[in-house]
Protein backbone atom coordinates (compact mmCIF):
# COMPACT_ATOMS: atom_id res chain seq x y z
CA UNK A 1 0.00 0.00 0.00
CA UNK A 2 1.31 3.08 -0.57
CA UNK A 3 2.45 5.38 2.36
CA UNK A 4 2.11 8.89 2.64
CA UNK A 5 4.21 11.25 4.00
CA UNK A 6 2.57 14.31 5.75
CA UNK A 7 4.29 17.67 7.08
CA UNK A 8 2.51 18.88 10.31
CA UNK A 9 3.36 20.37 13.28
CA UNK A 10 2.92 18.14 17.06
CA UNK A 11 2.69 20.16 19.88
CA UNK A 12 4.93 22.81 18.76
CA UNK A 13 7.61 21.05 16.58
CA UNK A 14 7.33 20.68 12.99
CA UNK A 15 7.04 16.84 11.91
CA UNK A 16 7.00 14.50 8.84
CA UNK A 17 5.45 11.42 9.58
CA UNK A 18 4.91 8.54 6.83
CA UNK A 19 1.09 7.14 6.98
CA UNK A 20 -1.36 4.85 5.71
CA UNK A 21 -4.33 5.62 3.82
CA UNK A 22 -6.46 3.84 6.09
CA UNK A 23 -4.90 5.01 9.90
CA UNK A 24 -6.76 7.23 11.65
CA UNK A 25 -4.90 9.93 13.50
CA UNK A 26 -5.23 8.22 16.36
CA UNK A 27 -3.57 5.67 15.19
CA UNK A 28 -0.58 7.61 13.69
CA UNK A 29 -0.26 9.14 17.45
CA UNK A 30 0.36 6.13 19.19
CA UNK A 31 2.76 5.26 15.96
CA UNK A 32 4.57 8.09 17.39
CA UNK A 33 4.84 7.23 20.74
CA UNK A 34 2.38 9.67 21.58
CA UNK A 35 0.24 7.54 23.88
CA UNK A 36 -1.74 9.85 25.89
CA UNK A 37 -4.41 10.35 23.55
CA UNK A 38 -6.75 7.25 24.15
CA UNK A 39 -8.95 4.98 22.51
CA UNK A 40 -12.25 4.43 24.20
CA UNK A 41 -14.64 3.87 21.74
CA UNK A 42 -13.29 4.55 18.30
CA UNK A 43 -16.36 5.36 16.78
CA UNK A 44 -16.54 9.12 17.25
CA UNK A 45 -19.24 8.56 20.47
CA UNK A 46 -17.09 9.55 23.82
CA UNK A 47 -14.84 12.05 22.84
CA UNK A 48 -12.22 10.40 24.97
CA UNK A 49 -9.48 11.11 21.70
CA UNK A 50 -10.02 14.80 21.36
CA UNK A 51 -6.87 16.31 20.39
CA UNK A 52 -6.75 20.26 19.07
CA UNK A 53 -6.52 20.14 14.94
CA UNK A 54 -5.86 24.13 13.95
CA UNK A 55 -7.24 25.25 17.36
CA UNK A 56 -10.69 22.89 17.19
CA UNK A 57 -11.30 19.98 19.20
CA UNK A 58 -11.37 17.16 16.86
CA UNK A 59 -11.97 13.11 17.92
CA UNK A 60 -8.77 11.56 16.15
CA UNK A 61 -10.09 8.33 15.66
CA UNK A 62 -12.82 9.26 13.00
CA UNK A 63 -10.02 11.50 11.40
CA UNK A 64 -7.28 10.43 8.94
CA UNK A 65 -3.77 11.14 9.75
CA UNK A 66 -3.28 11.74 6.17
CA UNK A 67 -6.13 14.73 6.88
CA UNK A 68 -3.73 16.35 9.11
CA UNK A 69 -1.03 16.76 6.73
CA UNK A 70 -0.35 20.48 6.96
CA UNK A 71 -2.16 21.40 10.28
CA UNK A 72 -1.04 22.30 14.18
CA UNK A 73 -1.74 19.50 16.03
CA UNK A 74 -1.80 19.88 19.70
CA UNK A 75 -1.82 16.56 22.33
CA UNK A 76 -2.38 16.26 25.69
CA UNK A 77 1.41 15.64 26.03
CA UNK A 78 1.70 19.51 24.68
CA UNK A 79 -0.21 21.22 27.17
CA UNK A 80 2.50 21.51 30.32
CA UNK A 81 5.04 24.04 30.00
CA UNK A 82 8.84 23.51 31.42
CA UNK A 83 7.41 20.58 33.35
CA UNK A 84 4.73 22.58 34.57
CA UNK A 85 1.18 21.69 34.56
CA UNK A 86 -0.95 23.58 32.96
CA UNK A 87 -3.64 25.16 34.68
CA UNK A 88 -6.75 22.81 33.06
CA UNK A 89 -4.43 19.99 34.03
CA UNK A 90 -3.70 21.41 37.95
CA UNK A 91 -7.55 22.16 38.21
CA UNK A 92 -8.40 18.35 37.30
CA UNK A 93 -5.90 17.12 39.62
CA UNK A 94 -7.03 19.49 42.77
CA UNK A 95 -10.94 18.63 41.66
CA UNK A 96 -10.26 15.43 42.08
CA UNK A 97 -11.71 14.94 38.48
CA UNK A 98 -9.71 12.04 37.04
CA UNK A 99 -10.65 8.74 38.67
CA UNK A 100 -9.50 6.29 36.40
CA UNK A 101 -8.18 8.53 33.99
CA UNK A 102 -9.35 7.19 30.70
CA UNK A 103 -11.63 9.92 29.53
CA UNK A 104 -9.58 12.85 31.34
CA UNK A 105 -7.26 13.88 28.18
CA UNK A 106 -10.38 13.83 25.98
CA UNK A 107 -11.92 16.31 28.85
CA UNK A 108 -9.10 18.18 29.40
CA UNK A 109 -8.22 18.96 25.55
CA UNK A 110 -12.26 19.58 24.83
CA UNK A 111 -12.26 22.08 27.46
CA UNK A 112 -8.94 23.32 26.54
CA UNK A 113 -10.69 24.35 23.29
CA UNK A 114 -13.22 26.13 25.06
CA UNK A 115 -11.86 28.10 27.77
CA UNK A 116 -9.80 29.57 24.28
CA UNK A 117 -13.00 30.77 22.97
CA UNK A 118 -15.61 31.32 26.51
CA UNK A 119 -13.06 32.27 29.20
CA UNK A 120 -15.09 33.05 31.48
CA UNK A 121 -17.95 30.66 31.19
CA UNK A 122 -21.33 29.57 33.31
CA UNK A 123 -21.63 26.42 34.49
CA UNK A 124 -24.71 25.62 32.27
CA UNK A 125 -21.75 26.61 29.19
CA UNK A 126 -19.47 24.10 30.85
CA UNK A 127 -22.05 21.38 30.99
CA UNK A 128 -23.12 22.34 27.25
CA UNK A 129 -19.42 21.99 26.00
CA UNK A 130 -18.46 18.60 27.55
CA UNK A 131 -22.03 17.17 26.48
CA UNK A 132 -19.87 15.10 24.29
CA UNK A 133 -17.04 13.77 26.73
CA UNK A 134 -18.49 10.86 28.55
CA UNK A 135 -17.07 9.45 31.60
CA UNK A 136 -18.07 6.07 33.21
CA UNK A 137 -16.21 7.06 36.65
CA UNK A 138 -16.63 10.88 37.73
CA UNK A 139 -20.71 11.32 37.66
CA UNK A 140 -19.44 14.78 35.65
CA UNK A 141 -19.76 17.44 38.91
CA UNK A 142 -16.41 16.85 39.27
CA UNK A 143 -14.64 17.45 35.52
CA UNK A 144 -17.37 20.48 35.52
CA UNK A 145 -16.10 22.16 38.80
CA UNK A 146 -12.60 21.50 37.62
CA UNK A 147 -12.78 23.38 33.74
CA UNK A 148 -14.94 26.46 35.84
CA UNK A 149 -11.83 26.27 38.58
CA UNK A 150 -9.40 26.10 35.74
CA UNK A 151 -11.48 29.26 34.03
CA UNK A 152 -10.84 31.46 36.86
CA UNK A 153 -6.91 30.16 36.97
CA UNK A 154 -6.69 31.26 33.83
CA UNK A 155 -8.14 34.39 33.53
CA UNK A 156 -6.17 35.26 37.52
CA UNK B 1 -6.94 0.78 10.34
CA UNK B 2 -9.51 1.09 7.51
CA UNK B 3 -9.11 -0.51 4.70
CA UNK B 4 -8.30 2.44 2.29
CA UNK B 5 -5.75 1.65 -0.95
CA UNK B 6 -5.55 5.73 -1.84
CA UNK B 7 -5.74 9.40 -0.14
CA UNK B 8 -6.19 11.76 -2.96
CA UNK B 9 -6.22 15.06 -1.90
CA UNK B 10 -7.36 17.15 -5.09
CA UNK B 11 -7.02 21.07 -5.61
CA UNK B 12 -9.43 21.46 -8.40
CA UNK B 13 -12.80 20.38 -8.42
CA UNK B 14 -12.35 18.76 -12.17
CA UNK B 15 -9.69 16.44 -10.72
CA UNK B 16 -12.26 15.35 -8.42
CA UNK B 17 -15.10 14.70 -10.20
CA UNK B 18 -12.66 12.72 -12.24
CA UNK B 19 -11.72 11.11 -9.21
CA UNK B 20 -15.09 9.90 -8.24
CA UNK B 21 -16.20 8.58 -11.33
CA UNK B 22 -14.03 5.77 -11.14
CA UNK B 23 -15.83 2.92 -9.18
CA UNK B 24 -14.46 2.81 -5.64
CA UNK B 25 -13.99 6.32 -4.71
CA UNK B 26 -15.54 8.41 -2.31
CA UNK B 27 -15.89 11.96 -1.01
CA UNK B 28 -13.80 12.25 2.70
CA UNK B 29 -15.38 15.30 3.92
CA UNK B 30 -15.44 15.34 8.13
CA UNK B 31 -15.38 11.47 8.27
CA UNK B 32 -17.55 11.10 10.90
CA UNK B 33 -20.45 9.25 9.09
CA UNK B 34 -17.32 7.43 6.90
CA UNK B 35 -15.08 6.61 9.14
CA UNK B 36 -17.41 5.23 11.76
CA UNK B 37 -20.32 3.71 9.56
CA UNK B 38 -18.94 0.32 8.00
CA UNK B 39 -22.12 0.79 5.37
CA UNK B 40 -20.39 3.45 4.00
CA UNK B 41 -17.17 1.98 3.39
CA UNK B 42 -19.24 -1.29 1.36
CA UNK B 43 -16.97 -1.15 -1.64
CA UNK B 44 -14.79 1.75 -1.00
CA UNK B 45 -11.35 1.64 -1.85
CA UNK B 46 -10.20 5.15 -2.55
CA UNK B 47 -11.53 8.39 -0.93
CA UNK B 48 -11.08 12.33 -1.78
CA UNK B 49 -10.22 14.45 0.45
CA UNK B 50 -12.18 17.62 -0.45
CA UNK B 51 -11.04 20.07 2.12
CA UNK B 52 -8.50 22.02 -0.65
CA UNK B 53 -11.52 22.70 -3.17
CA UNK B 54 -12.15 26.21 -1.69
CA UNK B 55 -15.83 24.76 -0.66
CA UNK B 56 -15.81 26.03 2.95
CA UNK B 57 -17.97 29.16 2.21
CA UNK B 58 -21.56 30.45 3.27
CA UNK B 59 -21.90 33.42 1.04
CA UNK B 60 -24.70 35.05 -1.32
CA UNK B 61 -25.10 34.29 -4.79
CA UNK B 62 -28.44 36.65 -6.15
CA UNK B 63 -31.16 35.54 -4.10
CA UNK B 64 -29.35 32.38 -2.93
CA UNK B 65 -27.77 31.88 0.55
CA UNK B 66 -25.23 28.93 -0.96
CA UNK B 67 -23.55 26.65 1.75
CA UNK B 68 -20.23 25.40 -0.04
CA UNK B 69 -19.93 21.35 0.58
CA UNK B 70 -16.67 22.06 3.25
CA UNK B 71 -18.79 24.33 5.46
CA UNK B 72 -19.00 22.14 9.21
CA UNK B 73 -21.80 22.28 11.40
CA UNK B 74 -20.12 24.27 13.73
CA UNK B 75 -19.64 26.72 11.11
CA UNK B 76 -23.56 26.51 9.97
CA UNK B 77 -24.93 26.87 13.57
CA UNK B 78 -22.60 30.24 14.07
CA UNK B 79 -23.03 31.77 10.76
CA UNK B 80 -25.48 35.09 11.20
CA UNK B 81 -27.71 34.17 8.18
CA UNK B 82 -28.67 31.01 8.97
CA UNK B 83 -29.31 31.99 12.69
CA UNK B 84 -31.52 34.52 11.11
CA UNK B 85 -33.29 33.05 8.53
CA UNK B 86 -36.84 31.43 9.25
CA UNK B 87 -36.01 31.68 13.20
CA UNK B 88 -32.61 29.97 12.52
CA UNK B 89 -33.92 26.55 11.74
CA UNK B 90 -30.68 25.57 10.16
CA UNK B 91 -28.34 26.68 12.76
CA UNK B 92 -30.87 25.24 15.26
CA UNK B 93 -30.18 21.49 12.95
CA UNK B 94 -26.83 22.35 13.26
CA UNK B 95 -26.24 23.26 16.74
CA UNK B 96 -27.91 20.26 18.01
CA UNK B 97 -26.07 17.28 15.64
CA UNK B 98 -23.58 15.41 18.34
CA UNK B 99 -20.73 16.91 19.77
CA UNK B 100 -18.89 19.69 19.35
CA UNK B 101 -16.03 17.92 18.54
CA UNK B 102 -17.59 15.95 15.90
CA UNK B 103 -19.50 19.80 14.52
CA UNK B 104 -15.81 20.98 14.25
CA UNK B 105 -15.63 18.24 11.29
CA UNK B 106 -18.89 17.21 10.60
CA UNK B 107 -20.22 19.10 7.18
CA UNK B 108 -23.35 19.51 6.02
CA UNK B 109 -23.27 18.66 2.76
CA UNK B 110 -21.97 15.19 4.70
CA UNK B 111 -25.17 14.95 6.61
CA UNK B 112 -27.39 15.59 3.14
CA UNK B 113 -24.91 12.84 1.46
CA UNK B 114 -25.00 10.43 3.91
CA UNK B 115 -29.08 10.25 3.73
CA UNK B 116 -30.20 8.67 6.87
CA UNK B 117 -33.57 9.21 7.51
CA UNK B 118 -32.83 10.50 11.26
CA UNK B 119 -30.27 13.02 9.81
CA UNK B 120 -31.02 16.40 11.76
CA UNK B 121 -30.49 18.75 8.99
CA UNK B 122 -32.11 17.68 6.25
CA UNK B 123 -35.67 18.31 7.45
CA UNK B 124 -34.67 22.10 8.35
CA UNK B 125 -33.28 22.42 4.87
CA UNK B 126 -36.29 20.68 3.52
CA UNK B 127 -38.34 23.50 5.12
CA UNK B 128 -36.18 26.09 3.54
CA UNK B 129 -36.66 24.53 -0.03
CA UNK B 130 -33.32 23.98 -0.35
CA UNK B 131 -31.30 22.59 -3.36
CA UNK B 132 -28.70 20.34 -4.22
CA UNK B 133 -25.98 21.35 -6.27
CA UNK B 134 -23.96 18.00 -7.97
CA UNK B 135 -21.49 18.60 -9.91
CA UNK B 136 -19.79 15.11 -11.90
CA UNK B 137 -17.66 14.78 -15.27
CA UNK B 138 -21.04 15.52 -16.99
CA UNK B 139 -21.20 18.77 -15.07
CA UNK B 140 -23.38 20.16 -12.97
CA UNK B 141 -26.78 19.78 -12.44
CA UNK B 142 -29.39 21.09 -9.15
CA UNK B 143 -31.85 18.91 -7.73
CA UNK B 144 -34.26 19.84 -5.29
CA UNK B 145 -33.71 18.07 -1.61
CA UNK B 146 -37.26 17.45 -2.25
CA UNK B 147 -36.44 15.30 -4.87
CA UNK B 148 -32.71 14.04 -3.37
CA UNK B 149 -33.56 11.16 -0.98
CA UNK B 150 -34.73 7.85 -2.01
CA UNK B 151 -34.01 5.62 0.76
CA UNK B 152 -31.87 5.54 3.75
CA UNK B 153 -28.71 6.12 2.89
CA UNK B 154 -29.76 6.65 -0.45
CA UNK B 155 -30.52 8.76 -2.84
CA UNK B 156 -30.25 10.66 -6.46
CA UNK B 157 -26.76 10.99 -6.61
CA UNK B 158 -24.05 9.05 -8.78
CA UNK B 159 -20.84 9.12 -8.61
CA UNK B 160 -21.10 13.18 -7.99
CA UNK B 161 -19.61 15.29 -5.60
CA UNK B 162 -22.54 17.78 -3.91
CA UNK B 163 -20.48 20.98 -4.51
CA UNK B 164 -23.45 23.16 -2.46
CA UNK B 165 -26.65 23.42 -0.68
CA UNK B 166 -28.35 26.39 -1.83
CA UNK B 167 -31.54 28.08 -0.28
CA UNK B 168 -33.72 30.49 -1.61
CA UNK B 169 -33.78 34.02 0.35
CA UNK B 170 -36.77 35.91 -1.27
CA UNK B 171 -39.29 33.17 0.32
CA UNK B 172 -37.78 31.96 3.10
CA UNK B 173 -36.78 35.25 4.70
CA UNK B 174 -40.12 36.24 5.11
CA UNK B 175 -41.15 33.01 6.74
CA UNK B 176 -41.54 31.61 10.22
CA UNK B 177 -39.24 28.23 11.11
CA UNK B 178 -39.15 25.65 13.77
CA UNK B 179 -36.71 22.55 14.98
CA UNK B 180 -37.26 19.97 17.58
CA UNK B 181 -35.22 17.42 18.16
CA UNK B 182 -36.21 14.65 20.87
CA UNK B 183 -33.10 12.43 21.54
CA UNK B 184 -31.72 10.53 24.89
CA UNK B 185 -28.29 12.11 25.64
CA UNK B 186 -26.80 15.16 24.45
CA UNK B 187 -24.78 14.19 21.22
CA UNK B 188 -27.53 11.21 20.18
CA UNK B 189 -28.76 10.80 17.00
CA UNK B 190 -32.41 11.62 16.94
CA UNK B 191 -35.28 9.16 17.84
CA UNK B 192 -37.93 11.72 16.34
CA UNK B 193 -36.76 15.22 15.19
CA UNK B 194 -39.32 18.09 13.47
CA UNK B 195 -38.53 21.23 11.26
CA UNK B 196 -41.60 23.17 10.58
CA UNK B 197 -41.82 26.65 8.30
CA UNK B 198 -44.68 28.80 8.06
CA UNK B 199 -45.97 31.80 6.18
CA UNK B 200 -47.99 34.26 7.62
CA UNK B 201 -50.19 36.88 6.20
CA UNK B 202 -53.01 39.08 7.98
CA UNK B 203 -53.36 36.41 10.51
CA UNK B 204 -53.69 33.51 7.77
CA UNK B 205 -51.95 30.70 7.21
CA UNK B 206 -50.44 30.88 3.16
CA UNK B 207 -47.64 28.35 3.40
CA UNK B 208 -46.77 25.68 5.63
CA UNK B 209 -44.03 23.14 5.39
CA UNK B 210 -43.61 20.48 8.18
CA UNK B 211 -41.16 17.64 7.41
CA UNK B 212 -40.39 14.57 10.38
CA UNK B 213 -37.26 13.01 10.79
CA UNK B 214 -36.47 9.28 11.62
CA UNK B 215 -40.54 8.26 11.13
CA UNK B 216 -39.78 6.94 7.76
CA UNK B 217 -37.48 5.79 5.24
CA UNK B 218 -36.53 9.32 3.98
CA UNK B 219 -37.25 12.72 5.75
CA UNK B 220 -41.09 12.63 5.58
CA UNK B 221 -42.78 16.07 4.68
CA UNK B 222 -46.38 15.48 6.26
CA UNK B 223 -48.42 16.59 3.13
CA UNK B 224 -51.93 16.22 4.75
CA UNK B 225 -50.97 18.39 8.08
CA UNK B 226 -49.29 21.30 5.55
CA UNK B 227 -52.31 21.47 4.05
CA UNK B 228 -54.78 21.39 6.87
CA UNK B 229 -52.82 24.47 7.80
CA UNK B 230 -53.32 26.52 4.65
CA UNK B 231 -55.73 29.25 5.58
CA UNK B 232 -55.96 28.56 8.73
CA UNK B 233 -54.92 31.10 11.57
CA UNK B 234 -51.59 30.22 13.50
CA UNK B 235 -53.81 28.97 16.95
CA UNK B 236 -52.33 26.60 19.56
CA UNK B 237 -55.65 24.32 18.44
CA UNK B 238 -54.51 24.55 14.58
CA UNK B 239 -50.93 23.55 15.15
CA UNK B 240 -52.36 20.57 17.67
CA UNK B 241 -54.39 19.47 15.18
CA UNK B 242 -52.10 19.17 12.62
CA UNK B 243 -49.70 17.85 14.34
CA UNK B 244 -52.20 14.83 15.03
CA UNK B 245 -52.44 14.84 11.17
CA UNK B 246 -48.47 14.45 10.63
CA UNK B 247 -48.73 11.99 13.97
CA UNK B 248 -51.16 9.90 11.26
CA UNK B 249 -48.66 10.38 8.23
CA UNK B 250 -45.51 8.54 9.66
CA UNK B 251 -43.98 5.12 8.86
CA UNK B 252 -41.55 4.52 11.82
CA UNK B 253 -39.76 1.43 12.64
CA UNK B 254 -38.73 0.04 15.85
CA UNK B 255 -34.74 0.43 16.60
CA UNK B 256 -32.61 0.26 19.40
CA UNK B 257 -33.07 3.85 20.09
CA UNK B 258 -37.37 3.37 20.48
CA UNK B 259 -39.95 1.37 19.78
CA UNK B 260 -42.57 2.04 16.56
CA UNK B 261 -45.18 3.17 19.01
CA UNK B 262 -43.40 5.47 20.60
CA UNK B 263 -41.55 7.38 17.24
CA UNK B 264 -44.94 7.55 15.91
CA UNK B 265 -46.60 8.96 19.45
CA UNK B 266 -43.48 11.40 19.75
CA UNK B 267 -43.85 12.72 16.32
CA UNK B 268 -47.25 14.38 17.25
CA UNK B 269 -45.15 15.68 20.19
CA UNK B 270 -42.05 16.93 18.30
CA UNK B 271 -44.06 17.95 15.32
CA UNK B 272 -46.25 20.82 17.39
CA UNK B 273 -43.28 22.09 18.80
CA UNK B 274 -41.18 22.89 15.81
CA UNK B 275 -44.61 24.60 14.91
CA UNK B 276 -45.41 26.71 17.82
CA UNK B 277 -41.59 28.07 17.14
CA UNK B 278 -42.68 28.92 13.64
CA UNK B 279 -45.86 30.45 14.45
CA UNK B 280 -43.91 32.25 17.11
CA UNK B 281 -45.91 30.84 19.91
CA UNK B 282 -43.25 29.45 21.91
CA UNK B 283 -39.72 30.65 22.34
CA UNK B 284 -36.82 29.35 20.47
CA UNK B 285 -34.25 28.59 22.74
CA UNK B 286 -30.55 30.05 20.85
CA UNK B 287 -29.01 26.35 20.96
CA UNK B 288 -25.95 27.57 18.68
CA UNK B 289 -25.13 29.70 21.65
CA UNK B 290 -23.25 27.07 23.27
CA UNK B 291 -21.48 26.11 20.00
C1 LIG C 1 -20.84 10.34 17.62
C2 LIG C 1 -21.63 10.79 16.45
C3 LIG C 1 -22.80 11.48 16.66
C4 LIG C 1 -23.58 11.91 15.58
N1 LIG C 1 -24.71 12.61 15.84
C5 LIG C 1 -25.46 13.05 14.82
C6 LIG C 1 -26.64 13.80 15.08
O1 LIG C 1 -26.98 14.09 16.23
N2 LIG C 1 -27.38 14.20 14.01
C7 LIG C 1 -27.03 13.92 12.73
O2 LIG C 1 -27.74 14.31 11.81
N3 LIG C 1 -25.90 13.23 12.46
C8 LIG C 1 -25.12 12.78 13.47
N4 LIG C 1 -23.98 12.05 13.20
C9 LIG C 1 -23.65 11.68 11.81
C10 LIG C 1 -22.63 12.58 11.10
O3 LIG C 1 -21.84 13.31 12.01
C11 LIG C 1 -23.29 13.55 10.14
O4 LIG C 1 -24.07 12.84 9.21
C12 LIG C 1 -22.27 14.41 9.39
O5 LIG C 1 -22.90 15.59 8.96
C13 LIG C 1 -21.61 13.74 8.20
O6 LIG C 1 -20.74 14.69 7.58
P1 LIG C 1 -19.19 14.41 7.31
O7 LIG C 1 -18.63 15.65 6.73
O8 LIG C 1 -18.52 13.89 8.53
O9 LIG C 1 -19.33 13.27 6.22
P2 LIG C 1 -18.33 12.07 5.82
O10 LIG C 1 -18.31 11.06 6.91
O11 LIG C 1 -17.04 12.61 5.35
O12 LIG C 1 -19.14 11.50 4.59
C14 LIG C 1 -20.39 10.83 4.76
C15 LIG C 1 -20.85 10.20 3.45
O13 LIG C 1 -21.21 11.22 2.52
C16 LIG C 1 -20.33 11.23 1.42
N5 LIG C 1 -20.03 12.66 1.19
C17 LIG C 1 -19.63 13.56 2.13
N6 LIG C 1 -19.53 14.79 1.59
C18 LIG C 1 -19.89 14.68 0.29
C19 LIG C 1 -19.98 15.58 -0.79
N7 LIG C 1 -19.72 16.89 -0.64
N8 LIG C 1 -20.36 15.13 -2.00
C20 LIG C 1 -20.64 13.80 -2.16
N9 LIG C 1 -20.57 12.90 -1.18
C21 LIG C 1 -20.20 13.32 0.04
C22 LIG C 1 -19.15 10.37 1.81
O14 LIG C 1 -18.56 9.74 0.70
C23 LIG C 1 -19.80 9.38 2.76
O15 LIG C 1 -20.44 8.36 2.05
C24 LIG C 1 -23.17 11.62 14.27
C25 LIG C 1 -21.98 10.93 14.05
C26 LIG C 1 -21.21 10.53 15.11
C27 LIG C 1 -19.93 9.80 14.87
S1 LIG D 1 -12.37 7.06 21.03
FE1 LIG D 1 -12.73 8.62 19.63
S2 LIG D 1 -14.61 9.39 20.22
FE2 LIG D 1 -14.40 7.67 21.51
S1 LIG E 1 -12.42 9.01 35.06
FE1 LIG E 1 -12.85 7.00 34.45
S2 LIG E 1 -13.96 7.30 32.61
FE2 LIG E 1 -13.74 9.28 33.37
Amino acid sequence: MPEIEIALRVNGRAAQWRVQPGETLLEALHAHHLKGTKLICGTGDCCGCGVILDGRSINSCCTLAAQADGAELLTIEGLSQDGSLHPIQEAFAEEGAAQCGYCTPGFIMRAYAFLQEHPHPTEADVRAALGGNICRCTGYVKPVAAVLRAAEMMSS
Amino acid sequence: MLNITAYHCPTTISEAVALLAEEGCAVIAGGTDLLVNPRYMVGVREVVDIRKLGLDYIRHEENWLCIGAGATMRTVARHPEAQGLAHGVLAQGAALCASPNIRNTATLAGNVASALPSADTPPALLVLDAQVVLTGIQGERIVPLEQFFTGPGKSAREHELIRELRIPLDTTRKMGGGFYKIYRTAEDISIVNAAASLLVREGIITMAHLVLGAVAPIPLRARKAEEALLGQSPTEENLRQAAEIARDETRPISDQRASADYRRRTSAVAALRALRQAAGLAKIEEVWQHG
